[in-house]
């Protein structure tokens, strides 16, 4: 019997040394720790992927925040690194100026020359009775106060926001041409994301100027080993080619027509061949940018009262 | 008044960061170089080797979480990577020789395990489709160079404001 006894117990000892031993990987605090870490990040990850429609109201009010430090430290940083930069182009102003004479002349001819186009265009467009026009916008200015610095998403933060009439989507230009868009906006402050980012939920619709007809396309991403803006889906028919000019279409809802993006540098078929593609160089650089444009359309809101108004109809 | 000594540093280098990034990354563009000014973590990891792990990992997670919704707009990443790496470098520092030299290397292997996840979990996402030998080249290295002269001018600055720190937080 007390053999028995002992053996039976020598077992039951066995089996909790074994039930024991699942839960010492486990009893390791800092291991779940880092497990549930790792949870957490794939879910905040997951959760901020989304595409929101807005930011929630704690993000909001940090981004406010610290958007009032970025102010305080971000203009006077500027200041001197303006005062440098105008030493330097004290130096050239020489040379500069002998450039810019020559080129005096041909801006007064070109002045003349736009004055009677735009006059021209005015009683066109009246004798049409062209009511909606999509290049009339509202700009307002705004200045850079920061910039994501890891750099993986091209993202500026302008000391303009919502409260200013800064909304989602908008469009930003600088005194070159676009460089973006509003992602956000929050009270006092908004973030623009460049062109420049890989996103490829970045698209904008545009047309590509000096051709026989119109020709339309849609701008998607950016390649970053080419620094050039990618054009998509132009029909196979149309005809582009290098030094193009390409603009906003105007089509896409919320940017105005003829905001100016760049220059075709290299035409080539699509992936599948069945439309055309084309790398475009951009007019505005997207580095060393302080003072930018936000561009709210003009005749978007008519529409929508116009629209409005027919469906009560 | 050295209470509030960390806080303040910090933000100031929060906020350095992105004001550095917006006045010199069209000066290096041009060599195709993209540079990115790891200061606050290399200050975090400093915290946490010469004030205590928990101070680093505590102020890790504050401005980690601040730096994902103000800078990023992703949340998450710099939320998780940032006390783990102050904490894992600060727990080989106890192997180590106490040295301000051997802890910048240190912070400076931290910074490059730093910007290799980041850039992997970038990739993932689908934000960057560049590959992994121009990443190296364009922007682990340049990087890595700023860093470095950021440690060799304020290391030894901000090793001796933390100390005093700690001993300070010890008095008490």
């Amino acid at each position: 019997m007390i053999i028995i006894h002992t053996k039976l117990a020598n077992k039951i000892n066995e089996q909790k040394i074994e039930v024991c031993k699942v839960p010492q990987f486990f009893r390791n605090k800092r291991l779940i720790i880092l497990l549930v870490s790792i949870i957490i990040l794939v879910a905040l990850i997951g959760f901020s992927l989304r595409d929101r429609e807005k930011l929630t109201m704690p993000e909001q009010l940090i981004k406010d925040t610290t958007g009032f430090i970025q102010n305080a430290i971000s203009k006077p940083a500027n200041y001197v690194a303006g005062f440098f930069g105008n030493l330097q182009d004290l130096q050239n102003t020489y040379i500069e100026n002998k450039e810019l004479k020559s080129r005096l002349d041909d801006v007064t001819r070109l002045e003349i020359e736009v004055q009677e186009l735009t006059d021209e265009n005015k009683r066109l467009s009246e004798v049409l009775e062209k009511k909606d026009d999509y290049r009339k916008f509202n700009p307002l200015q705004a200045t850079v106060i920061a910039r994501t610095p890891d750099q993986w998403q091209e993202q500026l933060t302008i000391d303009r926001g919502s409260i200013h009439g800064v909304e989602k989507d908008m469009a930003v230009i600088s005194a070159q041409g676009l460089i973006g868009k509003v992602k956000n906006s929050q009270q006092f402050t908004s973030t623009v994301q460049l062109l420049s980012t890989s996103d490829s939920k970045n698209r904008i619709s545009v047309s590509v100027l000096g051709g026989d007809k119109e020709v339309y396309g849609m701008l998607e991403g950016y390649d970053s080993k080419k620094e050039m803006l990618l054009l998509k889906s132009v029909r196979h028919e149309d005809k582009i080619k290098k030094g193009q000019n390409v603009i906003t279409s105007g089509l896409g809802g919320i940017f105005p027509e003829g905001l100016q993006i760049g220059k075709i540098t290299e035409v080539f078929p699509d992936q599948y061949g069945l439309t055309q593609a084309a790398y475009v160089e951009p007019f505005a650089d997207f580095y060393a940018i302080k003072h930018v444009m936000v561009v709210k359309r003009e005749v978007s809101d008519e529409i929508l009262k116009e629209m409005l108004e027919e469906e009560e109809e | 008044m050295r209470k509030f000594l960390l806080p303040i540093i910090l933000t100031l280098l929060f906020v350095f960061e992105s004001t550095f990034v917006e006045l010199f990354s069209g000066k290096f563009i041009a060599s195709g170089w993209i540079v990115t000014p790891r200061f606050l973590i290399a200050a975090i990891i400093f915290v946490a080797i010469y004030v205590g792990e928990k101070q680093g990992v505590f102020y890790g997670l504050v401005f980690g979480l601040l730096f994902d919704i103000v800078y990023t707009e992703v949340l998450g990443i710099y939320l998780f990577l940032f006390p783990v790496i102050a904490f894992l470098v600060a727990k080989l520092m106890t192997f180590l020789h106490n040295h301000v030299v051997i802890s910048s290397m240190m912070t400076i292997i931290g910074i490059a395990v730093l910007e290799v996840v980041v850039y992997q979990i970038n990739f993932l996402i689908r934000f960057t489709t560049i590959d992994f030998t121009l990443f190296l080249t364009n922007r682990l290295f340049p990087t890595i160079i700023l860093n470095i002269a950021f440690l060799i001018i304020f290391a030894f600055p901000l090793k001796k404001q933390f100390e005093k720190y700690a001993i300070e937080l010890r008095n008490k």
